[in-house]
């Protein structure tokens, strides 16, 4: 059975791909929950779409286009966040207005619209080389950088003040970090879409969260659980024929759920043992 | 013994867009002080500690950190922070005691490298000064308020600073947790010479370890202006800890010099008042 599913050069590149998405986007998806900017993977993947369009117009790679439309959405996010930093969410509501303007707006001038569309929902299973060899490279760059920024990040993202104060190079940081959050967001819009790519940015982390005992084990958990869902999710879109983006943002889902659970028996069984040590003679 | 000014502020002016919190201030705080900052709300107390630390821009004047220019001064390592409400906030972060207070050695470990055993160890100590060590695998999210503000003043102790500023750091929490947190910034006030210079509402608790009072109002400091009140007030709540500590810590609040009830009327009036309670 299993066999069947890695018979077809397509299934073994999606699960290539889909499996380095699952271990960069929840590294993206910690620092960005974290800062409670949630929402940021919405923003970034809307205005994706309007560089795809562009990208499509003036016949270039909309990869490419996607990028560059990430890149200023994302320094444009950064830039409003400090212009007013107590409504800091309200940079994302401004930035993500903007894409969905101007997507919908330059949709219009798309000829190819097939194409367009593609980059709404994804297309795992129909990506190229030159995107699988992208996705690749901008993974392990993305990894490293979050692994060598790890108590960079952590320190910014707690107390960014405090972290400045420290010496340490915040705003370089924050630029490294933006750039890096744009380049994930657009080739992930084209794998898995970008109406779904904010889904796998939030999701795992807050099921970890859930569970997990510190932020380490939050970090390892959100990447183990956009690991299993991206594997479970192709492999039951491939079985059921169902879309791959909107498949493994379910099973996402019904892990998070899953760790509700597990949290609430958790909480009773603690609350059974308190009772017994209660009650027990001293 | 001469007394070294670790924070002086010269002339210092500020103010939010036209209106002025603070006008040609002047202070000097000693090293070993333990000085608070007391005044009503909006009179700009928090902000004169983010002026301390180079956070807001003053308008006029100058401040001196450990006898630097704050414009070149870069030793903040030395200088240990603790802001408002930073307990809570931290409860809101999913990480434990130990990984907050590691992310606080950044000074020490540098950019982009991996923090050591050495590290791991001055983390643990740190926790331990603050009685904390048993919780620091605990997620801050499930420590008290009174825990989380101990954790807080780890991460700022592990780096050694000379000079702690704390800005309320006992809003928040129960009786029994601020006499804890009072009685370690005590201790290492007295032991280690750690100058603190803490803003506080609560100056009926806070008063018995201070051996300074700056009282922020009309736009300025006077440390002759402290309400009396206050002062007899927390002479009541703990008589026994003041008195004692009145002979053997306190300078003057009004003349700066050690207390002496012979030498000026400020501190005649509190040895009195303490005889009399």
């Amino acid at each position: 059975m299993i066999s069947e599913l890695f018979q077809y050069d397509f299934m073994r590149r999606a699960f290539l791909v889909g499996i380095l998405l699952a271990v960069i986007i929840p590294c993206i998806g910690m620092i960005v929950v974290f800062k409670r900017l949630s929402l940021i993977g919405d923003a970034l993947s809307h205005t994706s779409l309007a560089g795809v369009a562009i990208g499509l117009i003036l016949g270039i790679n909309p990869i490419l286009g996607a990028m560059a439309a990430c890149l200023l959405a994302a320094f444009g996010i950064e830039a409003i966040r400090k212009k007013i930093p107590r409504f800091s969410e309200l940079s994302i509501a401004i930035v993500l207005s903007v894409g969905v303007g101007l997507a919908g707006v330059l949709s219009g001038f798309v000829k190819n619209a097939v194409n367009f569309n593609s980059f709404l929902f994804g297309s795992i299973v129909a990506i190229s080389n030159f995107e699988t060899g992208l996705v690749v490279g901008i993974s392990i760059l993305v990894f490293l950088a979050f692994l060598l920024l790890y108590k960079e990040l952590f320190y910014i993202t707690f107390d960014e003040q405090a972290a400045a104060l420290s010496g340490v190079p915040v705003r370089l940081v924050n630029t490294i970090f933006t750039i890096l959050t744009a380049v994930t967001v657009s080739v992930a819009s084209r794998t898995v879409g970008a109406l779904i790519v904010s889904s796998l940015m939030v999701v795992p982390v807050a099921t970890a969260m859930i569970l997990a005992g510190s932020y380490k084990k939050t970090a390892i958990g959100s990447v183990i659980c956009a690991v299993i869902a991206t594997i479970t999710g192709l492999t039951i879109s491939f079985y059921w024929g169902l879309k791959p983006g909107g498949t493994i943002v379910l099973t996402g889902v019904v892990l998070f759920l899953l760790a509700l659970l597990v949290q609430k028996i958790r909480s009773l069984y603690r609350g059974r043992k308190m009772k017994e040590a209660a009650h027990e003679p001293s | 013994m001469s007394l070294e000014c670790v924070i002086e502020v010269r002339d210092l002016s500020f103010g939010y867009s036209d209106v002025l919190l603070l006008n040609r201030v002047s202070f000097c705080v000693n090293r070993g002080d333990f000085a608070a900052i007391i005044g009503s709300n909006g009179t700009g107390k928090s902000t004169m500690i983010k002026l301390l630390l180079g956070l807001l821009p003053p308008s006029n004047g100058e401040i001196f950190l450990l006898g630097e220019k704050l414009t070149s001064f870069r030793r903040f390592s030395s200088i240990g922070y603790v802001p408002q409400n930073s307990g809570n906030e931290a409860g809101k972060f999913p990480a434990t005691a130990e990984e907050i207070v590691l992310s606080s050695l950044y000074p020490q470990i540098g950019f982009l490298k991996i923090p050591g055993k050495k590290h791991r160890a001055m983390v643990q100590d740190a926790l331990e000064r603050v009685g904390m060590k048993a919780h620091a695998r605990t997620l801050m999210s499930e420590l008290s308020g009174g825990q989380q503000q101990r954790v807080m003043l780890a991460r700022v102790l592990v780096n050694n600073p000379e000079i702690l500023l704390l800005d309320e750091p006992t809003v928040g929490i129960d009786a029994g947790a601020v006499t804890t947190l009072l009685e370690i910034l005590h201790k290492l006030n007295i032991e280690k010479n750690v100058t603190v210079l803490m803003v506080t509402h609560d100056m009926a608790q806070v008063a018995p370890y201070t051996n300074r009072v700056l009282c922020l109002s009309d736009r300025n400091f006077s440390e002759d202006a402290i309400p009396e009140g206050i002062l007899v007030h927390a002479h009541a709540e703990s008589h026994e800890h003041m008195h004692d500590h009145i002979h053997e810590h306190v300078h003057c609040a009004a003349c700066d010099h050690p207390h002496d009830p012979d030498q000026c009327a400020a501190c005649s009036h509190l040895h009195e008042s303490g005889d009399a309670l």
